[in-house]
């Protein structure tokens, strides 16, 4: 785990689903301390690349490399420095959520009395009522987004993967993420992200990339982004959404 | 049987073999029950009429809750977007109702076959009398699925549920065997029992009298179509979110050190992941009630079979051990074949935390222990309780030999997990989710892990000798071990390969229709 290398670097990346390709040709360097938005239509591979990135999805071909490490060879070790929030809730429902966030924290090797404190902590913080013995079943939709959140945050991670984050979440809730998550970005942290809230993260990233159709059309640094005369939105419509806004149903 | 097989040619041709074979069975049962119907003479037919309709009505009614598959049914959820009318959905329900009862239907049609065939019976009667008779168990088997829906959506109440079915269908049995087979007699008698469904529709089929019989079918049909009406109706109304939360917590005391005890002999990752195992288990009511019904169910119906429960010889099979085999058996979808189908996509989290999954397979296995050696426990404090007549060895040999068996039952059980993983909803107290050619491959592979049991009692039988039987034990033991040694080694390493399949196959959900 050099320093000065990427958080995350991805190289010619590919998925092949059939004879179709989810990703093709991926090539991404987020550096270390950035805020990264990835951004693109429904069907444009993001979740994909979250997959292959966690070592859900091997790719087809490529290469991947975590805090400079290559994934999936050191996969254990990778894992234990990034925090995922999937983008379906995928928690373990017989749980209650403090059960949960102590197994996630004792399974990112967490002593078992420092994963039922913290687990404590980020249930008041998320404002999921630590005192509560309420199985997972029974939360809304935001909730689960909250608490696999608290999940992701329990062992510290060095890079965050975040797919659709803030999806569900009502607004207080969305902005104590967001606000955590910036400060975890300012101690250090990466943070990689989806959303198809583009104010979100217009207002929140440093750089941003978007994905069309599995492949790379647009990298750069909001900075720059802010300077030309077009917003996040016009440059996404115009990349992605250009086709589509000429399709009408002659019925409708 | 009968359900939709994925998979390659192969493994259909062979499901439909099974179902050849299985139909075959209940055609034949058809057959010889019409021929039976035809030749018989109406005293005759007064006894044994009402016995086969009651028997009809007991399996369509009880059989899909006993062996948790309630066929194919409506998920009202999802279609009640829809503009459909409440009546239009009742009837597609009904005419699901009859997937569950093909094998019934065969049976009567051959008796009325024999029936319409036999000349001591008015021809013109048997139609309309097992007509009706087929109507009323259709409406009673929707109510009463609609009904143990609701319930068993309920938590406690659906323990009480399941007790009060298993009393139920082990009624007849227990008054046989109770000395009470005057009582069981006087429900299938003609005269003594003339109104109740079978009798009346025995009745009328054979002529013994029209008006009566016509009028006692007619108001029950007329009550079993009100009452699975109702009950359906009800069914798309009831929330079932809001009667889980109702009693849906986490853990007591008592279940908390139970949860807890792994941590005191295991460390971390592998003692958190078998402690979820036993939380996630505990709390799924499918797995509750089939663990409820393991010692519950298994210890009455395995009864009359071994009445005493002692040995017959170094050979015999002592009443423990049938029963503990039969609760494992019970507990095996969950807890071996289909390890991860109440995880679903969960699943995936234990591909991205930073834990060897090899570790994951372990504790669910030993969760799958741990509940085996309680239902062992629970069954022989229940033979304690009903003063069985048991030796120490008895005691032992029941352990040996459950544990022995959940060597072989683990081994399948890692494989099938990772090859035909299907997801299962835990609320959902009833059902079966095993794919058709998964359950081909059961039914090949049980000859296989239970031979091996079974070659030491056949040896011990043989020889009359008790230590022949603890040697081929011993061996089966070790062999059961290598294999299960072997098994989750290829397992782990096919699910490295599989990853994205099985999480595919965890994720899916089901569609308007469900065969659960």
């Amino acid at each position: 785990m050099t320093d000065g290398t990427p958080a995350i670097a991805v190289r010619d990346l590919r998925k092949v689903y059939g004879d179709k390709a989810a990703v093709d040709g991926l090539t991404l360097a987020v550096p270390r301390g950035c805020f990264f938005g990835f951004l693109g239509p429904n069907g444009a591979g993001k979740t994909t690349t979250i997959r292959m990135l966690i070592g859900l999805a091997p790719p087809t071909s490529g290469a991947i490399e975590i805090l400079g490490l290559p994934m999936p060879e050191r996969g254990l070790e990778i894992k234990r420095h990034i925090g995922v929030v999937p983008d379906e809730s995928v928690l373990f429902d017989r749980l209650t959520g403090g059960e949960f966030l102590e197994f996630a924290g004792r399974m990112y090797g967490l002593d078992r009395r420092v994963a039922v404190e913290r687990a404590r902590e980020l249930l008041n913080l998320f404002e999921l009522d630590a005192g509560s013995r309420k199985l997972i079943v029974e939360y809304s939709k935001g909730m689960r987004k909250r608490l696999a959140m608290a999940a992701a945050l329990i062992h510290r991670p060095q890079v965050f993967l975040l797919d659709e984050p803030f999806e569900g979440v009502d607004a207080v809730g969305a902005r104590m993420m967001k606000d955590l998550l910036t400060d975890q970005v300012r101690q250090g942290a990466t943070v990689f992200l989806t959303s198809h809230v583009l104010e979100v993260v217009e207002r929140l990233c440093d750089s941003v990339a978007i994905i069309h159709q599995g492949r790379l059309v647009m990298e750069g640094s909001m900075a720059a982004l802010r300077e030309g005369s077009e917003t996040l939105e016009d440059a996404f419509v115009r990349l992605v959404g250009a086709e589509r806004m000429q399709d009408k149903l002659d019925w409708l | 049987m009968g359900r939709a097989v994925s998979g390659g040619s192969g493994a259909r041709v062979l499901a439909g073999i099974l179902w050849i074979v299985w139909y075959g069975l209940w055609a034949f049962l058809g057959v010889a029950a019409g021929i039976y119907a035809g030749m018989a003479s109406k005293d005759e037919l007064e006894f044994i009429l009402p016995a086969i309709l009651m028997g009809t009505c007991l399996f369509w009614q009880l059989a899909p809750i006993l062996t948790t598959d309630a066929g194919a049914s409506l998920n009202v959820r999802k279609i009640l977007v829809y503009p459909i009318s409440d009546g239009e959905l009742f009837v597609v329900e009904l005419l699901l109702r009859l997937t569950t009862a093909l094998e019934v239907l065969l049976v009567l049609g051959g008796t009325l076959i024999g029936l319409l065939l036999n000349p001591a019976v008015p021809h013109w009667l048997p139609v309309p009398a097992i007509s009706i008779f087929i109507a009323f168990n259709l409406f009673l088997s929707t109510g009463l699925r609609s009904l143990l829906e609701r319930l068993m959506a309920i938590r406690h109440v659906r323990e009480v549920v399941v007790l009060l079915t298993v009393a139920c269908a082990a009624l007849p049995q227990l008054l046989a065997v109770s000395g009470r087979a005057h009582a069981l007699r006087r429900l299938l008698s003609f005269r003594q029992s003339g109104l109740l469904p079978w009798a009346a529709a025995a009745r009328l089929a054979i002529g013994d009298a029209v008006a009566l019989p016509v009028l006692g079918l007619c108001a029950f049909t007329a009550a079993a179509y009100v009452f699975g009406r109702l009950q359906f109706r009800r069914s798309l109304r009831f929330d079932s979110t809001a009667a889980r939360s109702a009693g849906s917590t986490g853990s007591g005391r008592w279940t908390e050190r139970f949860y807890r005890w792994p941590a005191a002999l295991f460390s971390d990752p592998l003692a958190a992941l078998f402690e979820k195992e036993l939380r996630t288990l505990a709390r799924a009511p499918r797995f509750r009630i089939v663990f409820l019904m393991g010692f519950s169910f298994g210890a009455i119906i395995w009864w009359p079979l071994m009445h005493g429960g002692g040995h017959s010889g170094p050979g015999g099979v002592s009443y423990p051990v049938v029963v503990s085999g039969y609760a494992m058996l019970l507990l095996s979808e969950v807890a071996f074949w289909n390890q991860f189908g109440f995880d679903r996509s969960a699943a995936q989290l234990y591909f991205s935390a930073p834990v060897p999954f090899s570790l994951v397979v372990r504790a669910k296995n030993l969760a799958g222990v741990t509940f085996v050696a309680l239902e062992i426990a629970l069954i022989l404090t229940l033979c304690t309780a009903l003063r069985v007549r048991m030796t120490l060895s008895n005691v032992f040999e029941a352990v040996l030999v459950t544990l022995t068996l959940a060597l072989f039952f683990l081994s399948v059980g890692n494989l099938s997990s990772i090859y035909q993983p299907r997801p299962l909803n835990p609320e959902h107290s009833w059902g079966r989710s095993s794919a058709g050619r998964f359950q081909v491959y059961m039914l090949l592979l049980f000859p296989v892990m239970v031979g091996p049991i079974a070659l030491a009692y056949v040896a011990a039988w043989f020889w009359q000798s008790r230590a022949l039987w603890y040697g081929i034990l011993g061996a089966d033991a070790l062999v059961g071990a290598a294999c299960y040694c072997f098994a989750t080694a290829a397992a782990v390493a096919a699910a490295g390969k599989r990853k994205e399949e099985f999480l595919s196959a965890l994720g899916q959900s089901g569609g308007p229709f469900t065969v659960e």
